[in-house]
């Protein structure tokens, strides 16, 4: 395997030879980074193994600003040599650079930490379990669902990742951090003359440890008893009749609504146009901060870097900034941005809030998204208590198909479970339910919020941004809510009018 | 791999893979890129990556296992951990359902050559041109340059020994008034950076803005298109991933027959279409042999090194393979179709140019291109997505303005059926899928009726 990036011997070693490199050649700013990223993962198809896999992988890099220009160069090479000749390419990547760059680089201060360490706290390491008890957590899974008629197929996997990172500046930061994540996934098909249907479970991943499989933060047992009626239910389900229709959604749904609508669209970067030709840009512009009416005045969404077992908490980012937690949209209208230190610099703010990340050392750190939360009512209103009070709705659980244009405007989801709310009572499955809506006008429909009890951190382990592409983990928290005349079209009908 | 040559650790790795065998493969690359956005350079990098991974085989009860495991390794001992994790995974895993005699490949003389060097003059050739384009004060632009060599080392225990470097790259240039309310987008994929002619790309899309001052507001709706061949390409490629023979066998898929078996044979569209992969295209080769760790519906580390052949999809219009590994095919009952890493649409009625297919078209809607392409409905590959970048309409077969953008929702497969018109294929980068797929060759089709479902007021 790789050389462990946790003895600080190594480290510090080559971070020594880049930096005296970026020193000597004058660089303004030198951050050096080394980081491992470590994963395993487990699926299983109809019970039988499918893969068996880990991964380690891990690279070093040096990141510079000279005369006014970024240059950045990787290496999986870890030797001092390596590091040495990394900054000097990075060096490079800047002289390249400073030959197009107008306006020069800058950056806003942020306070040394010296030596610090920071590990994410888990209870059961779950990266030291035997893929043996791996595969027998899927196949006892798979087991459980295979036996009901309806369930014809059964697709189930297991995946763990670990990040261990060093971050050394000129700043005389030396900053040690490690995470851990995991996740699962169990789906059931049924196949029929009229088609097929699936039912995946909602959990979603989070920055625990193998006690998360057991239990905690999840109620296992309870969603995989329920999964085949579930399906045999979706399968025999009426289509959803297209028109507007209230929604309660589940947060276990509405997390990815948040994480486009307004995660995406309150990245500093996206508004001033750095992601214009990829990601795309953001209406929510600068001009607007402060007084765009984003929605609902119930409408309170932070961005944090601190969440407990959120998946973009960290201690600090790798521009060497500390973990803050701050409002994005407070009383409906937007607040705040996701920044790193050049954004935060370019718009004149005091701080950067340490959104500044990449998924390894071998790519550039961007502005990148933390944990986004709609936070849930001062009144503690359950799910049911929403939805006893919809007269004709339907409550969407889990997610399944998601897009959103690149303006974060208009968007369309689907999802895993479709409930059908007549005079406040459930009665029912539907099928093909899309919905679809424009960020302002959708956030301004919001009309109920639950409260804490309902509160769960959803989130996703594969959002995307930049070039070359990232890919990056987030969480995104949120209770129970209710949405007024929500456009609903028939996926069905959509394909076939 | 500082203490040992890529191929070296390769051979080392089957050595330690011992008579229960396996597959190696060492990868090699290096890459530069540029990024630039309101008309300044904003990141760069200049990245080398080494890997070694292995799948170990090791006899377990009632078969094979394969244990699959990668990392970065510098010394001998680096890849007796390596190895020691593959097992490991096998010998847990069980017998391998997709468990085959490996191919007994070609053995590549210059196995033992060292990878392809970093090529950064590409790179450079770009900073130097953009300058220019950076100075125009008619719009803003933002952008991405890339230049990567990638050089594999395969090896398995059945003998084969395959060295295969290739270069890709890649060029996006987005041009913006200073209002922001105009937006267009030109891109290139192909081998190196140093073709690309980037004043041509600047003055295409500035000539798209140039449309786009005459601003056509359009309801949502079906709409007569003619989709750009990067359009086509992202859509098509969906359809690619989604074509594999045991999801569709198995009832799982658009191209699961009603009642049971798949559609192969079936008349999936009149015109004379042909989608393919074939890793000899002209100019967008690529790897001829599988190199796969992991097993899914449509590969196998079983089958690394099987030589990759032409594969038609679709034969002139009608529905003649789906993807698989040797295993899945054999699940099927269909014959084994490994598909490279590319694609070509052609349809052999088309002829021209896209301008020459819109002006055919006569009254319609032009859409240069397709952004956040998603699943909405696997039974009939239901896919939504955005307009983007230019959205321009035709009339009299004349470009006179351009629209709002959509949102699309709409299947690439009936789709197929709605054909009424096609220009000659051309290589194109798909704006979607860039990150994945660069190797495109593929025709702008006349899509009769394409749902554009909702306006977007995105720009």
């Amino acid at each position: 395997m790789s050389q462990p990036v946790n003895n600080p011997e190594l480290p510090s070693h080559l971070s020594e030879a880049a930096l005296s490199v970026a020193a000597q050649s004058g660089a303004d700013v030198a951050q050096f980074r080394i980081a491992r990223h470590q994963s395993r993962g487990v699926s299983t198809r109809d019970g039988n193994v499918e893969n068996v896999a880990s991964d380690s992988s891990t690279a070093l890099s040096v990141r510079v600003v000279h005369n006014g220009a970024w240059g950045f160069a990787a290496s999986t090479d870890l030797t001092a040599e390596a590091a040495a000749d990394a900054a000097r390419r990075a060096l490079e990547m800047a002289a390249l650079s400073a030959q197009v760059s107008l306006n020069p680089v800058e950056l806003i201060d942020e306070p040394s930490y010296g030596t610090v360490s920071w590990t994410l706290p888990t209870e059961i390491d779950a990266m030291e379990k035997s893929d043996a008890e791996v595969i027998a957590l899927l196949q006892d899974w798979n087991a459980r669902v295979a036996g009901h008629e309806a369930v014809h197929h059964v697709d189930a996997h297991v995946a763990m990742g670990r990040d261990t990172t060093f971050f050394a500046d000129l700043n005389n930061n030396a900053i040690s951090q490690s995470r851990d994540r995991i996740s699962a996934q169990l789906t059931a098909i049924n196949v029929s003359d009229a088609g097929f249907e699936d039912m995946r479970t909602c959990a979603p991943p989070a920055g625990r440890g193998w006690e998360y499989l057991q239990g905690t933060g999840w109620d296992w047992d309870s969603e995989l008893a329920q999964i085949p009626e579930w399906l045999a239910e979706k399968a025999k389900a009426p289509s959803v009749e297209a028109g507007t229709w209230d929604l309660v959604i589940d947060p276990t749904n509405l997390w990815l609504t948040i994480h486009e609508s307004v995660g995406h669209a309150t990245e500093l970067d996206r508004a001033l146009g750095y992601e214009a030709n990829y990601a795309g840009t953001s209406f929510a512009t600068v001009d607007k901060l402060g007084n765009f009416k984003y929605g609902s005045p119930l409408m309170h969404i932070t961005g944090d870097r601190t969440a407990e077992h959120g998946l973009s908490t960290v201690g600090y980012d790798d521009e060497g900034v500390a973990a803050q937690q701050w409002d994005l949209v407070k009383d409906g209208i937007l607040s705040g941005y996701q920044t790193d230190r050049s954004t935060a610099a370019g718009i004149g703010l005091a701080r950067s809030n340490g959104c500044a990340f990449a998924d390894s050392a071998l790519h550039v750190p961007i502005q990148r998204m933390p944990n986004v939360s709609l936070q849930p009512g001062a009144t503690d209103i359950t799910t049911a208590d929403l939805i006893a009070g919809v007269k004709k709705g339907i409550y969407i659980v889990g997610d399944k198909s998601w897009s959103i244009d690149m303006q974060r405007y208009n968007f369309q989801f689907t999802g895993q479970r479709f409930f059908e709310i007549r005079d406040g009572q459930i009665v029912g499955q539907l099928r093909d339910v899309v919905y679809q809506s424009k960020t302002p006008d959708f956030w301004g429909s919001l009309a109920a919020l639950g409260g804490k009890s309902t509160y769960l951190l959803g989130g996703a382990l594969n959002c995307g941004k930049g070039q070359p592409g990232q890919v990056a983990p987030v969480s995104h928290g949120c209770p129970s809510a209710l949405f007024t005349n929500i456009n609903v079209l028939n996926g069905r009908s959509e394909a076939s009018a | 791999m500082s203490d040992l040559t890529t191929a070296q650790a390769v051979e080392v790795a089957l050595e330690l893979l011992g008579p229960d065998g396996g597959v190696a493969i060492g990868e090699v690359s290096a890459s530069t890129n540029l990024r630039w956005a309101n008309s300044q350079l904003t990141t760069n990098g200049s990245m080398q990556e080494t890997n070694l991974s292995v799948a170990a085989f090791v006899p377990v009860d009632g078969g094979l296992g394969c244990g699959i495991s990668s990392a970065q390794v510098r010394t001998r001992e680096d890849i007796e951990n390596l190895i020691a994790a593959g097992r490991a995974s096998a010998i847990a895993g069980g017998a391998s359902e997709d468990a085959q005699a490996l191919i007994e490949g070609p053995a590549h003389d210059n196995f033992h050559d060292a990878p392809a060097g970093a090529d950064s003059s590409g790179v450079s050739h770009i900073a130097g041109s953009l300058g220019d384009v950076m100075r125009d004060t008619a719009a803003e632009f933002f952008g991405y340059a890339e230049q990567s060599t990638d050089t594999m080392y395969v090896a398995t225990s059945s003998g084969t020994r395959l060295r295969f470097s290739q270069s890709t790259s890649r060029f996006e240039l987005c041009a913006k008034s200073h209002d922001r309310q105009r937006s267009a987008w030109s891109g290139q994929g192909g081998t190196t950076l140093t073709g690309v002619n980037v004043a041509a790309h600047s003055d295409s899309v500035l000539r798209g803005l140039g449309h786009q001052l005459n601003k056509i507001d359009l309801e949502p709706g079906h709409h007569n298109v003619t989709l750009s061949s990067s359009a086509v390409a992202d859509l098509m490629i969906y359809l690619l991933w989604t074509a594999s023979a045991r999801e569709a066998a198995q009832g799982r898929s658009v191209f699961s027959k009603a009642g049971g078996g798949t559609r192969i044979g079936e008349q999936l569209t009149q015109r004379n279409l042909t989608l393919a992969t074939d890793p000899n295209l002209a100019g967008l080769e690529t790897f001829d042999r599988v190199v796969n760790l992991g097993s899914s519906s449509m590969s196998s580390s079983f089958d690394t090194g099987l030589q990759i052949d032409r594969a038609e999809v679709i034969e002139n219009g009608v529905l003649r393979a789906l993807g698989s590994s040797r295993f899945a095919a054999k699940e099927a009952g269909l014959p084994v179709t490994a598909l490279s890493d590319n694609i070509e649409v052609v349809d052999a009625q088309g002829h021209g140019t896209i301008e020459d297919t819109a002006a055919r078209m006569g009254e319609g809607l032009l859409i240069t291109c397709l952004w956040y392409i998603r699943e909405v409905d696997p039974q009939s590959l239901l896919l939504t997505g955005l307009t983007r970048d230019g959205v321009y309409v035709v009339r009299g077969g004349e470009v006179i303005g351009a629209a709002n953008n959509f949102r699309f929702n709409d299947s690439p497969v009936s789709m197929l059926n709605r054909i009424t018109d096609a220009g000659d294929a051309v290589n194109c980068l798909p704006r979607e899928w860039a990150d994945w797929f660069t190797r495109s060759r593929v025709a702008p089709l006349v899509i009769e009726g394409f749902n554009l479902s909702t306006r977007s007021d995105a720009i």
